[in-house]
């Protein structure tokens, strides 16, 4: 063949590969604005999605050398992405995430140290101190608070009275009493769980604190380890943690189906009345709009406990990644996130900040709570979670006996700790 | 005209000519043979896949094999070093692992099985000359042809407890007495993940035969029977061997497809509960993205790609000796 053809018949994907260098993305003119990539996980449906796009809106209005370049993506997805994208490399500026994420990225080295930030960061007198706590690691602060998702019992007040119940329960004992009566008088389960998914591990994590126990504590030697195994008294009381969800289903307190279902099902049959409790968290304010007969008479109250009052609570935090191009563009815009402003407009009812609250009792009974909140220890919890899920399904769908779950999951905790490096010493 | 390049002269070839232009005291360069010229032109046209192939084929699954001899850790920057044969002793002392390829082994067997027994009869039953065939023809594809997370997050719905249709409607008549967590329960999770890709894979059967039987000279039925062989031995002797080649491709692709399938079982359990439904490929995902031991899902991602390829090639061998012997 001779060149000459070759050259033409080149020609064509030349002129393509030529166009496409020319429209993709960076090329051309440099970029004279900052762009500091976002990443959340909101239903643009929902009120908060849509005042923090307005206020984000106003931001760029005010900073016209910036560009917020929002990216939407579920929570389901929004872990491996942020995942593989740091450890790729290309990862965003900021992000929103769950706290159980916390001790991964951290581990990754992927979070920006934000003691230097703190010093001068306006909304920091305003922060709950033990939301401040729970986000530090080793005495530096490695991320934001977003907003707080505090965990109550809420109950359809009219179904506890049509079963003739004059107060929500206070303890384990008459939670499962209660529902009992429930189901025998209104032929509806009086409780409901999160036996799958992300919520499973967070319910469980809030009656193992109200029996004093940790997942896993710290170890002298600066790591964590799970102390069940070790002493006889703490293994009881994880014990009595199964054998309460083993009673939950035995005694008809929960739907025999309860086992298999995630957040989903949860809020939505709540939401509908298709059961009298659910421990839930101020997000369900929301379903008052879609379901406004069926929420109308929701109570909240503390959870019910055996020892000690406890509840999950979830710090939501902004994750600010160190790998970021404009650390001093996303820093301020991290500030406006945590502002008053913006968690004012986005979130009034469960805002990180004490100075921005809400009268109505979507914000005020959560708050009461918030002193008696747990969290996660700040190490990689992917399968320490899952473990805790597959801990509740021992009980629930393989029925086997508290004792020997107790016993396996603090085995199953410590190998997790083990595989990512985080397993402190047993003295 | 200035400044063009004028044409080389009569019987040399380009760079012949400019070799010649650039350094006139240099020995000529060599005039390449018409082959020489034809290969080379087929390097250049080749090159391109070739580079494609190596970056998007070889290089990944080099990787991986590289990857499942090394300590590696997703979250853990620490970790690294040769790990040499740790991380497939890992896999292979998991408690999950034996359950996991025995959960592989049940969906592949079961999901193709189904999925021929179903396309072969559905293909014998269009190839008949009945009248509103064609929309019928029409009609079989659709399961095919919608995206699996789709199907997956569909059958999900209908199949649901507390609000799927097909528990209502089973209720309703009898068949059930109460609603049945079908993707709940550890003993019929992997089943009804198996049936919905059975009932989603069928129609690729269902073609691919349907052409193979319209490819059967009629006359040789015609003649069959005027010799006295009834429906079942003319289906037996004619029928059969002529689908034996396709429906060979059919299974050994199904097979392979089915074994390393993710989405499906991903979409309707993630594969639980308590990994009732979990398959090797589930593990892969979860020793990577949950435990973010990439070693060990390296060395069980190359044990399977082993497998695989060990698969295909005893197949393709066999066919190949089968062809020379015939």
């Amino acid at each position: 063949m001779r060149w000459t053809a070759l050259l033409r018949t080149s020609t064509l994907p030349g002129a393509l590969l030529g166009l496409f260098l020319l429209l993709s993305p960076g090329s051309g003119q440099a970029q004279s604005k900052t762009v500091v990539h976002f990443w959340v996980a909101w239903d643009p449906q929902q009120a908060d999605a849509i005042a923090a796009k307005k206020e984000i809106a106003a931001y760029e209005q005010a900073h016209p050398d910036v560009t917020i370049d929002v990216q939407n993506i579920t929570y389901d997805a929004l872990h491996d992405k942020l995942i593989t994208a740091v450890a790729g490399g290309e990862g965003p500026d900021i992000s929103w995430g769950l706290p159980e994420w916390f001790g991964e990225l951290y581990r990754m080295g992927a979070l920006m140290d934000l003691s230097g930030f703190e010093q001068h960061w306006a909304a920091r007198p305003e922060i709950y101190p033990n939301v401040l706590k729970a986000l530090t690691i080793h005495g530096k602060l490695m991320a934001l608070p977003h907003y707080l998702g505090i965990r109550a019992l809420l109950s359809h007040a009219d179904m506890l009275k049509a079963a003739g119940i004059a107060a929500p329960p206070k303890s384990w004992a008459e939670l499962i009493a209660d529902s009992k009566v429930i189901h025998q008088k209104l032929g509806k389960p009086g409780f409901g769980i999160a036996g799958t998914g992300v919520r499973a591990p967070q319910e469980l994590i809030m009656y193992l604190a109200q029996n004093d126990l940790a997942v896993a504590r710290p170890t002298r030697d600066g790591k964590y380890r799970n102390t069940w195994n070790d002493d006889k008294a703490q293994l009881a009381r994880a014990a009595q943690v199964f054998a309460f969800y083993h009673d939950l289903q035995a005694s008809g307190a929960i739907s025999p189906d309860a086992s298999g279902w995630g957040w989903e099902e949860e809020d939505t049959d709540f939401a509908l009345g298709r059961y009298a409790m659910a421990i839930d968290g101020p997000w369900m304010e929301s379903r008052e709009a879609q379901n406004p007969k069926e929420m109308a008479d929701v109570e909240i109250t503390a959870p019910p406990t055996i020892r000690t009052p406890a509840t999950f609570f979830e710090i939501n935090p902004f994750y600010v990644f160190k790998a970021t191009a404009h650390p001093q563009a996303t820093l301020d815009f991290a500030a406006f996130l945590t502002g008053r402003e913006f968690q004012q407009a986005v979130h009034p009812q469960n805002s990180p900040r004490m100075d921005v609250h809400s009268d109505n009792k979507w914000g005020r009974d959560f708050m009461t709570l918030a002193a008696s909140g747990v969290v996660f220890p700040p190490v990689p919890l992917a399968g320490i979670t899952r473990d805790m899920e597959d801990a509740i399904g021992r009980v629930l769908l393989r029925h086997e006996t508290p004792q020997s779950v107790a016993r396996w999951l603090g085995q199953a905790i410590n190998r997790d700790l083990r595989q990512s490096g985080e397993l402190g010493s047993a003295s | 005209m200035r400044g063009v390049t004028r044409l080389p002269a009569a019987g040399l070839r380009w760079p012949a000519a400019l070799a010649r232009r650039a350094t006139p005291q240099a020995r000529p360069a060599p005039v390449l043979s018409r082959a020489a010229q034809r290969r080379r032109a087929a390097l250049l046209y080749v090159a391109p896949a070739a580079l494609f192939f190596l970056v998007l084929i070889a290089y990944p699954l080099l990787r991986v094999l590289w990857l499942s001899i090394r300590n590696a850790n997703l979250v853990d920057p620490s970790v690294g070093g040769f790990a040499g044969w740790d991380n497939y002793a890992t896999v292979l002392s998991d408690d999950e692992f034996l359950s996991s390829l025995w959960h592989t082994l049940l969906w592949t067997t079961l999901s193709v099985t189904g999925e021929y027994l179903l396309g072969l009869g559905s293909a014998l039953a269009l190839a008949q000359p009945v009248r509103g065939r064609a929309i019928f023809r029409g009609i079989i594809i659709i399961p095919w042809v919608i995206p699996i997370v789709v199907a997956g997050l569909d059958w999900t719905w209908m199949l649901s407890p507390e609000y799927g249709v097909l528990n209502l409607w089973m209720v309703k008549l009898g068949i059930l007495t109460h609603p049945f967590y079908f993707l709940g329960r550890i003993d019929s999770a992997l089943l009804t993940v198996t049936f919905v890709n059975i009932w989603r894979s069928f129609p690729f059967y269902t073609i691919s035969l349907l052409a193979a039987l319209q490819a059967i000279p009629t006359d040789l039925h015609e003649a069959a029977a005027l010799d006295g062989a009834g429906t079942i031995r003319r289906w037996r002797v004619i029928t059969m061997p002529h689908l034996k080649t396709v429906s060979l491709i059919l299974i050994l692709l199904h097979v392979i497809w089915t074994a390393i399938n993710f989405d499906f079982i991903w979409v309707m359990t993630q594969g639980g509960p308590l990994a009732a439904s979990e398959t090797l490929p589930i593990l892969i995902y979860r020793y990577a993205m949950q435990t973010f031991d990439v070693g060990a899902a390296c060395a069980l991602a190359s044990m399977m790609m082993g497998g695989m390829a060990t698969l295909f090639f005893v197949w393709y061998y066999a066919a190949r000796r089968r062809a020379a012997v015939a």
